[in-house]
């Protein structure tokens, strides 16, 4: 009895950052209930929210930091349920940045959103620093399942006619997902008798079962997680969602829950003691080939960006199909840079729609002629989804492919050569989509009477932050692997 | 050991790039002069380049190296990227060709008026790239230019272009793009072949390099990698390092362009500017030849030989289908862009005969080449520069109207054409003797090429003598539009004429620098 109290004991103070952070979620509930709608309480939540991520990054960078001298590997908390390494600590760190970005976004383009927005926001950042932390399905089904509900909402929040119905089909194809995978683990809890994903007998029991059932029932459990990450067979929700939730919203579901979910994808990889990689290429093949030829015909910008993040989704599990040490490093690496990229894309595409009001590829017309920074940025971003030198999407995709190769290389499975030709190939498709934007900025003549765009200092402080971490993690992108190989 | 001179040329420009990006609108006409003043010192510092150029050298020279990249790969060792810049016989034509040919671009483009800050900003930028990819002697820094370089493209042929300016270029960046994506393939592939053998003892792990000093020498592959000479494993019955060969034939061949990956070239030439045009034409195609050449050739010296009827035969149907094509053609402009094609395939022929006559007439052709079709496209720019037209029967008899064009056009035909003492004839003679006397290629392909020349002198002669010669007329009522040369088209078009009947009458002025490098290229084979 008393060992598990001070067990409990440990864990709680193991986690005490998020436990404190759930508190804070708890006092911004409370604020939000008392305080009245103005535009000094728009400025107040966001300067709360601001510096509450900040303290709460801090914290994690410098846990990230002592780590490794209190424990080498990771540390198992609250009876097996939590499993805490240095990995989720960095994991922790990129949904937080990403989280600030996200609300610098919505404060320095102007959005007026419900004061409730922002405790689901603390809300759904909370569960996501739980579904980095999890080892076990049953622990992951209760954080994706938070992720998710606060998605739900976040995605519906406005009100109007569209986001009601995004907010609809985001719930039902969520709900599906969910109970698909929930059916998978029971399955796989069925074969094993574990819900550990580390454990001796989760990997033996596995293997001892016919590979095809062991096969479906992990795709089935993949699903939730592939929801999140809008992979094919599971992203039918994105292009919708995408369009009618506002921006900051969108550029925060189109990174923050891929990332936590990219982590739990490594783990479980790295659990099934089955060769899973059959499912994996169909997933990913499908997510390149869905994603890319369905963006060439997109006219929206907002829509576009949601296939091309279905397409991303396929180059995140590229990394992870190669089954070595390396091909997780590039995976994150992979996810680390892309969350850079898709957040200056959603930036990018929000200063123009201020000055447009449309996400019409046609109302973009003329508008990096008449603001060359803007033009400069809009080339260097969209280069970069492409994954086009001097960016760092360049470096992204090379170490993913490197990966890839050297894994054909070492077991000669022809699969992963088809793999590989395939997602190159669409890296040349997807140029013709991400080049529409440009194309349409700088090679057309804006409209008669048009009036010079300005930008205010801070909304070009914020896209130049993007654009130079994109073209400085390219020059040097040995520092932020470094910190991903001390993981 | 370090010395910064080529560094100087690649960022000399993308400075004066980044300059004229910040400078305010109202300085718009210094911009052209600022390009002109960045080619000239360029083009200087070239001059010296090529003088202290030792001939007898065989290894690089004017290296540059600085560590750039080092990354652990896991359990696969380290990736190392170095900036590695330097020279050797190969390349150093191809460096001298484009400070000729950016000099000559830049004068070409005094009189755009359309946006010149934009136009500037791009046109050295692109200059610096281009003259970066050659000297780049690091496979990952030499492909990192080698993209680069279709994005100022792009543009330029995307916002200054003719009418159907944008299909063009966006045909011309798929396609390239293409191209490089297979590149992509083989570079990541020889990468993870490669061991840095020096290193790799330093440190204790495998050091996955892109080094072209080493990527080129057999004993530095790994013995179980995919890419290594004496490995035994297929993919789909055939051995790897043949696929990556074929990929990079396809990748370089839409570079080049040779036959049937040459449909973006006519429309590219068409659509562009003048002196993007000349850019195009003078200096991007060679470096699809140069790719051939160093990393085709160079790294896969085994393949090489045994594909060599693959490289002659796409040659030789570049030479003779690009002739053909030619003939046909109404457009001026698209004419002197299909004999590009034919040209080009000279450098081929030349490659796959692998001897010593061949590989130096096929970097000569390079060279040679650069320089004609320079002065070719001017030409078509100084006929649209005047009435907005280039159809050829719509022009006669312009030899009494315009006289001093006339002598430079039939300079510029009769080089292309392989008139002794000009650069066309050297170029195509060497290739030929070489393919005549090779001992990998049968007579009868050389011969077919040789059809290649009759054909030549067929469509330049006989647009000699349709739009120069007989009694002036003009289509449309433009007589009045056609004034003979002024002096800015007097210097370039004169200019460039000079250079190659000094070329042409001392070609030994490339083959010097050339000869060395290619005889220790062909003991490869």
């Amino acid at each position: 009895m008393l060992e598990k109290i001070t067990h409990i004991l440990f864990s709680t103070k193991l986690l005490m950052p998020d436990l404190i952070f759930a508190g804070v979620f708890l006092i911004v509930v409370t604020i939000v209930a008392f305080t009245k709608k103005s535009t000094q309480s728009y400025n107040l939540f966001n300067t709360l929210t601001i510096s509450v991520l900040i303290s709460i990054g801090f914290v994690f960078y410098v846990f990230l930091g002592f780590m490794d001298q209190y424990f080498d590997a990771g540390i198992v908390l609250f009876h097996n349920l939590i499993y805490l390494d240095k990995l989720s600590i960095f994991f922790k760190i990129l949904v937080t940045v990403s989280a600030i970005f996200v609300i610098l976004h919505l404060w320095i383009v102007g959005y007026k959103v419900m004061a409730e927005f922002y405790a689901i926001f603390l809300a759904a950042i909370l569960g996501l620093f739980v579904l980095s932390m999890t080892n076990h399905l049953l622990m992951l089904y209760v954080a994706l399942e938070m992720v998710s509900i606060c998605s739900y909402i976040l995605v519906a929040i406005n009100k109007s006619k569209a986001n009601a119905e995004a907010g609809i089909k985001y719930l039902l194809t969520g709900a599906t997902s969910s109970a698909v995978m929930l059916y998978g683990i029971s399955l796989l809890y069925g074969m094993t008798g574990s819900l550990q994903l580390g454990s001796q007998e989760f990997a033996t029991f596995l293997g001892q079962n016919p590979s095809w059932v062991a096969n479906i029932a992990a795709f089935m459990t993949l699903g939730g997680l592939l929801f999140k990450l809008s992979a094919a067979p599971f992203h039918s929700w994105t292009p919708d969602v995408y369009e009618a939730t506002p921006t900051p919203i969108v550029a925060f579901l189109s990174i923050a829950p891929k990332v936590g979910v990219i982590v739990v994808i490594i783990r479980f990889l790295s659990a099934l003691s089955i060769d899973f990689r059959l499912i994996m290429s169909i997933i990913i093949i499908g997510s390149l080939l869905i994603g890319n030829l369905s963006a060439l015909w997109q006219n929206n910008t907002k829509r576009m960006l949601g296939y091309s993040t279905i397409a991303h989704a396929g180059f995140m599990l590229v990394g992870l199909l190669a089954i070595n040490e390396f091909g997780v490093q590039s995976a994150i690496f992979y996810v680390a840079t892309y969350m850079f990229i898709t957040l200056a894309a959603f930036v990018l595409v929000d200063l123009l729609a201020l000055k447009t009001d449309s996400y019409e590829l046609t109302s973009l017309q003329g508008l990096g002629q008449e603001n060359i920074f803007l033009g400069l940025s809009a080339v260097v971003i969209m280069i970069a989804l492409v994954g086009f030198p001097p960016t760092v999407g360049f470096t992204g995709k090379l170490l993913i492919f490197t990966a890839l190769w050297d894994s054909y290389q070492s077991s000669n499975n022809q699969l992963l050569l088809i793999v590989l030709i395939i997602s190159l190939l669409n890296t040349a498709i997807s140029v013709f989509y991400y080049l529409k934007i440009p194309y349409f900025m700088i090679f057309k003549e804006a409209k008669v009477g048009a009036k010079r765009y300005q930008l205010g200092f801070f909304k070009k402080g914020l896209l130049f932050i993007f654009v130079f971490m994109i073209i400085y993690l390219f020059v040097k992108p040995d520092t932020l692997m470094k910190l991903i190989e001390s993981l | 050991m370090n010395n910064i001179l080529l560094s100087t040329l690649i960022f000399l420009p993308i400075g004066a790039a980044v300059l004229v990006l910040l400078l305010p609108n109202a300085y718009k006409d210094s911009f052209k002069w600022i390009s002109i003043l960045v080619s000239i010192i360029n083009l200087l510092n070239i001059f010296s380049l090529y003088n202290s150029f030792d001939r007898q050298l065989t290894s690089f020279q004017f290296l540059e190296q600085y560590e750039w990249i080092r990354m652990g790969l896991g359990s696969l060792g380290i990736l190392s990227i170095d900036y590695l810049l330097g020279v050797d016989g190969i390349n150093m034509p191809m460096v001298l060709l484009s400070g000729i040919i950016f000099m000559a671009g830049s004068i070409a483009s005094f009189n755009i008026e359309h946006r010149p800050k934009a136009y500037h900003a791009l046109y050295l930028l692109l200059s610096g790239t281009v003259i970066g990819c050659f000297v780049a002697l690091d496979f990952f820094l030499f492909f990192i230019f080698f993209e680069f370089m279709l994005l100022p493209m792009y543009f330029l042929i995307g916002i200054w272009g003719g009418e159907r300016r944008e299909y063009s270029a966006i045909k011309f960046f798929i396609y390239t793009f293409v191209g490089s994506v297979f590149i992509l393939i083989v570079m990541i592939g020889l990468a993870m072949s490669v061991n840095d053998t020096f290193f790799s003892q330093e440190l204790g792990t495998v050091v996955h390099t892109f080094d072209f000093r080493l990527l080129g020498d057999f004993k530095n592959y790994l013995h179980d990698s995919l890419l290594a000479p004496d490995k035994t494993q297929l993919i789909l019955g055939v051995p790897a390092r043949n696929f990556a060969f074929v990929l990079l034939l396809i990748g370089f061949g839409i570079k080049l362009p040779t036959v049937p990956l040459h449909t973006w070239l006519p429309d590219a030439h068409v659509e562009a500017p003048t002196p993007v045009s000349v850019i195009l034409a003078g200096i991007l195609l060679k470096i699809g030849a140069y790719g051939f050449i160093r990393i085709a050739y160079g790294f896969f010296p085994d393949i090489a030989y045994q594909c060599t009827y693959v490289v002659a035969g796409a040659g030789v149907i570049s030479i003779v289908y690009g002739a053909f094509n030619a003939l046909a053609q109404e457009d001026l402009k698209k004419m002197i862009a299909y004999s590009s094609v034919s040209h080009m395939g000279f450098v081929l022929l030349g490659l796959s005969a692998m001897t010593a006559e061949g590989v130096n007439g096929a970097i000569y052709q390079m060279f040679g080449h650069g320089i004609l079709s320079a002065l070719l496209f001017l030409i078509a720019g100084v006929i649209y520069d005047r009435t907005h037209n280039r159809l050829i029967e719509n022009f006669r008899g312009l030899a009494t109207k315009m006289p001093l064009f006339t002598v430079a056009v039939t300079i510029g035909f009769f080089g292309a054409l392989g008139l002794p003492s000009l650069p066309g004839f050297i170029g195509e003679f060497f290739t030929l003797m070489g393919a005549f006397q090779s001992k990998v290629l049968p007579d009868w392909v050389a011969m077919i090429a040789m059809l290649g020349l009759v054909l030549s002198a067929g469509y330049f002669l006989w647009t000699l003598q349709r739009m120069f010669f007989g009694k002036f007329w003009a289509n449309r009522n433009q007589e009045a539009h056609l004034k003979d040369l002024d002096l800015r088209e007097i210097v370039l078009l004169y200019g460039l004429s000079v250079l190659a009947i000094i070329f042409g009458i001392f070609p030994n002025l490339i083959f010097d620098i050339s000869g060395e490098s290619v005889k220790l290229f062909l003991e490869k084979f």
